[in-house]
């Protein structure tokens, strides 16, 4: 920046040509003078003497004032003399002259500046010109309008947990509240306490991850334990004949990461919610799975439970069918008979996607009794689940589930937002 | 779900009527739990969805239903004869493979649409419902090749050479656990047992070593095979019994005849298969509370006996027989899903219930959408990673020494091996990923990570944390704290910065962040070690907090 230009006060003029004030006082003073006498020979005498005190020329004795040297030189008188000519001052003088307003910055006019426009093309137009109206003197150069913009990178969500929060959100508007769960679960609230015995295949270490530590977790102790025990080995009170075979209550406190949403469900029937009641889990659930295009070791599940004594598989199919249409934006659909170790009777639902023909979307059944009893619940409760992940590789349009945790940020700068 | 393989002729030749392959699709195989994968000409690849019902995996299974539901349905009936076949149990097998329960079925006509479901049949049982032979392996014998009584002993496994099936030269048990591809293949279930199990007859001809390999001639079933030996050996007879049940039914279905084998245990003498249909009572209340279909008494029986029960009603109970190649009836509703099939899923009207509750979502989802709205609001892009990590990069990358995280014992990679205990390490994989990618580069995380605490119930604790990271050409402290202090007055938050040392940030540029005197995260500029063992070649800042530290 230009230095700037400095232009005299009226005050500064005064004093240029009369002398400063602190100046005329210590010259003034040939003996000591009584304070009320000096008042009326300066003018301006509370400045010249706040000065002459401070420049240590004069002190105050006893109610009058001393002399205590002669200014030889007074730097303020120099400086203003410069600056009238035209030339410059150091800028510690110069700050104490605009101080004491002796000096001011002159602006340049802007009617000046801009009338070194008028009749020019411009590209930007400056302040100036609006202010004073000129624009109208100028040429506006027209830009290339249709040029596309160049490509900047705002903030964005990721686009497969921005559809996660989607479905949270349409699953609460139908009245659902969600459930949690810890990701590393005991195998009591994975299997157990979901009736799936201890000698089922699905049980066995290729299909579901185990820990080399921690180990052991804790089983709750108000007797939940015992009944799904009993329910294991002999049906409990609940009809059934049970797996029949010898529960074992170490394996049972093993710990191991959740391989399903179910264990949220469990979860909550075991502390007795209100009923009506629904509801939802979206949850990272971990399995052993060869990794390609369509397994991943981590994914998401989700999960819903609705409980009341009016539900029937009537009922049940509807709940899938609401889901058809309000979370899978499909209008036809077929469903299938389907096995779950912990449902009976179990169905899956299939949408049919205008492009790829019919689709598994989702699975439902009503819970055994051999579950819910031990649990504490003896209404019947509709378990569904839906594929929440192949459900947002449909809606974000990817063919590998590994590109819903992308690593790419190019993809993520560069995905639309979804309707 | 086990897919089979099935000849649509084939299928409609047992059913005893033709039902095109689109009526099949639609309906048909919906009575089998099956869906049809793929057609192509003659030859249907059907998944059936039932993990717990072996007796569908076969076109004999689904026939058996298809033909309940289009023709004649009522429980199917199997005879049997006594054979003079016995098989001598040994005490020795205790603890190596302790049970067998076998079968001689006679007058077989086999053809090659039988043979392939025999052996698809015998395969898929003993690797699903036998979890791979483990619990469950079956062999298939020419009887006239055999002569009784057989023995089920064991033997030393360089103890007798016999040629394996397939194979053309005598071999020890040994060799064969070493040579034969099954032996390698299933080798492992032998492991430490100092004698192998073996089925051998009265004049020393070699059967099978299970749950191995058959022998080349005995163990070979042909078109010109007449009359068969079968045997299931494991550890459990509510595992074996079913799984031979459902092996002789089928074959029955094609025109055999079942003869029955004395296999005698030491300590006492059964005689399998037994296929005596078992008993179930069924309540017609419960049924149509189910249901929600308000079926009548004879509608009820008429749907049972379409999916192949007896049913005689009985007051207001039913009383079922059901076959004995059926071992997943536990309950009453095991029952009622049958009759519901019988009735077509898709010919009941759905009814969407009508329950008045309120939902909601979990604070710390609500809380984690908010704070992304003010991160991405501050220009950063969300990025999502997995949970599973390795410690190389959590520690080792991240020049701090490792420590004790939840850690998994069957690995499928070593990528994917621990649980994630800190956030940043995944943001700044991210960053070593998109190295090529336009700079700036700011983004950010609100994710899970767990931490060991012997306190809680499972030894472990989630937190929900959020991570920045922000790279470029030129980048400093006073960018990531700017975002820092943008986010926490954003929400709200008072919060302190004191200096600290730690090891993944530079010396003199880390922060500690402090919300009421307690740390809840840590902010700095990354130390350019770790940048190196990245290979990141820009420098970044970034920090790290407890995001339900932040909900107040």
């Amino acid at each position: 920046m230009a230095s700037p230009i400095y232009k005299l006060t009226e005050e500064g003029r005064n004093y240029l040509q009369n002398g400063l004030p602190e100046a005329k006082l210590a010259n003034s003073l040939k003996m000591p003078m009584d304070i009320d006498e000096a008042k009326g020979r300066i003018d301006s005498f509370g400045i010249a003497l706040q000065w002459a005190k401070k420049k240590n020329w004069v002190k105050v004795e006893a109610g009058k004032l001393v002399l205590v040297k002669k200014p030889n030189s007074v730097p303020e008188h120099d400086a203003l003399r410069k600056i009238s000519e035209g030339k410059k001052v150091d800028e510690k003088m110069a700050d104490i002259l605009l101080k004491r307003k002796l000096v001011y910055v002159e602006k340049e006019d802007i009617v000046k500046r801009a009338r070194k426009m008028v009749g020019k093309e411009i590209m930007n137009i400056p302040p100036e010109l609006i202010k004073t109206g000129m624009w109208r003197e100028v040429k506006i150069k027209p830009y290339n309008v249709e040029a596309t913009g160049k490509k900047i990178y705002p903030g964005k969500r990721q686009p497969y947990k921005h559809f996660l929060s989607d479905v949270r959100q349409k699953l609460v508007e139908l009245g659902f509240k969600e459930m949690s769960g810890p990701l590393i679960e005991t195998e009591f609230w994975n299997f157990d306490a979901l009736y799936q015995a201890q000698n089922h295949p699905s049980r066995d270490w290729t299909q579901t991850y185990t820990l080399k530590h921690p180990k052991q977790g804790k089983l709750p102790d108000n007797g939940v334990v015992s009944k799904v025990k009993a329910s294991h080995e002999t049906g409990w009170k609940t009809g059934s004949t049970g797996w029949g075979y010898k529960w074992d209550i170490k394996k049972a406190s093993q710990l191991m990461p959740r391989a399903h949403t179910t264990a949220c469900s469990a979860r909550t029937l075991a502390s007795l919610p209100d009923i009506p009641a629904k509801y939802f889990a979206i949850s990272r659930c971990f399995r052993p799975d060869v990794i390609d295009a369509t397994h991943g070791v981590e994914f998401n599940q989700m999960e819903g439970i609705v409980i009341d004594e009016s539900l029937t598989f009537r009922e049940m199919l509807g709940t899938l069918k609401m889901f058809a249409m309000e979370v899978g934006g499909a209008k036809k659909f077929r469903f299938y008979p389907d096995y779950y170790p912990f449902t009976e009777p179990s169905v899956q639902i299939s949408v049919k996607h205008p492009e790829m023909g019919w689709i598994e979307l989702a699975g439902a059944g009503i819970f055994r009794p051999e579950l819910t009893e031990p649990l504490g619940v003896k209404e019947p409760v509709i378990a569904w689940g839906l594929g929440i992940d192949r459900l947002a590789m449909f809606r974000l349009n990817i063919e590998d589930i590994r590109e819903l945790f992308s690593k790419n940020l190019n993809w993520l700068r560069n995905q639309r937002i979804l309707i | 779900m086990p897919t089979v393989e099935v000849s649509h002729q084939d299928l409609c030749k047992l059913v005893g009527k033709n039902i095109p392959i689109s009526k099949l699709r639609e309906e048909g195989i919906l009575f089998a739990k099956g869906e049809i994968d793929e057609a192509k000409g003659d030859l249907l690849k059907v998944d059936i969805k039932d993990t717990n019902r072996p007796d569908l995996w076969s076109t004999e299974g689904i026939a058996r239903e298809l033909k309940g539901r289009y023709a004649s349905g009522g429980l199917p009936r199997y005879m049997t004869r006594k054979s003079d076949v016995v098989v001598k149990v040994d005490q020795k097998l205790k603890r190596i493979r302790p049970y067998t329960v076998c079968a001689v079925v006679k007058n077989l006509k086999i053809d090659e649409h039988s043979l392939s479901q025999l052996i698809q049949l015998q395969e898929k049982i003993s690797i699903t419902f036998g979890r791979n032979r483990k619990e469950i392996a079956i062999g298939v014998y020419d009887l006239n090749k055999i002569k009784p009584p057989i023995r089920f002993t064991t033997v030393k496994p360089d103890r007798i050479k016999f040629t394996p099936l397939e194979f053309k030269k005598a071999l020890t048990p040994r060799q064969i656990l070493k040579e034969h591809p099954k032996g390698r293949e299933f080798g492992h279930l032998l492991e430490g047992v100092p004698e192998y199990p073996i089925f051998i007859d009265s004049v020393g001809e070699v059967l099978s070593i299970p749950p191995i390999i058959n022998s080349e001639h005995t163990g070979k079933v042909t078109k010109e095979t007449r009359d068969i030996f079968i045997e299931c050996s494991g550890f459990d007879l509510k595992f074996l019994s079913p799984a031979l049940n459902v092996i002789v039914s089928a074959l029955v279905d094609r025109g055999g005849n079942i003869e029955t084998v004395r296999v005698v245990y030491p300590e006492r003498t059964i005689e399998t298969p037994d296929l005596e249909p078992m008993k179930f009572e069924i309540d017609l209340d419960y049924l149509n509370r189910v249901s929600g279909l308000s079926l009548t008494m004879e509608k009820a029986c008429r749907l049972l006996k379409k999916a192949r029960y007896d049913a005689k009603p009985s007051g207001k109970k039913i009383n079922v027989l059901y076959p004995a190649y059926r071992q997943d009836i536990m309950h009453q509703r095991d029952v009622i899903e049958d009759a519901i099939i019988s009735y077509g899923y898709n010919n009941i009207e759905p009814v969407i219930p009508r329950l008045v509750t309120t939902g909601n979502q979990n604070p710390v989802e609500t809380f984690s959408n908010k704070t992304s709205e003010l991160l991405t609001g501050l220009g950063l892009q969300e990025i999502l990673s997995y949970i599973l990590t390795n410690k190389k990069h959590l520690f080792d990358n991240m020049n701090l020494k490792e420590k004790r995280v939840v850690e998994i014992e069957n690995i499928v990679s070593a990528n994917w091996s621990v649980f994630r205990s800190w956030l940043l390490p995944s943001l700044l994989e991210f960053l070593s990923r998109n190295k090529h990618v336009e700079y700036p580069q700011k983004i950010f995380e609100i994710g899970d990570v767990v931490n060991l605490d012997s306190s809680g119930e499972t030894g472990t604790k989630d937190t929900r944390k959020i991570a920045v990271a922000l790279t470029d050409n030129q980048i400093g402290y006073e960018e990531i704290s700017s975002i820092l202090d943008s986010l926490l007055r954003g929400i709200g938050i008072n919060y302190k910065l004191r200096k600290i040392l730690h090891p993944s940030f530079i010396k003199g540029r880390a922060a500690g962040i402090l919300v009421n005197g307690r740390e809840i995260g840590v902010i700095g500029e990354i130390n350019p070690l770790v940048l190196e063992r990245l290979e990141l070649d820009k420098p970044v800042v970034a920090f790290e907090i407890e995001l339900e530290k932040l909900m107040v």
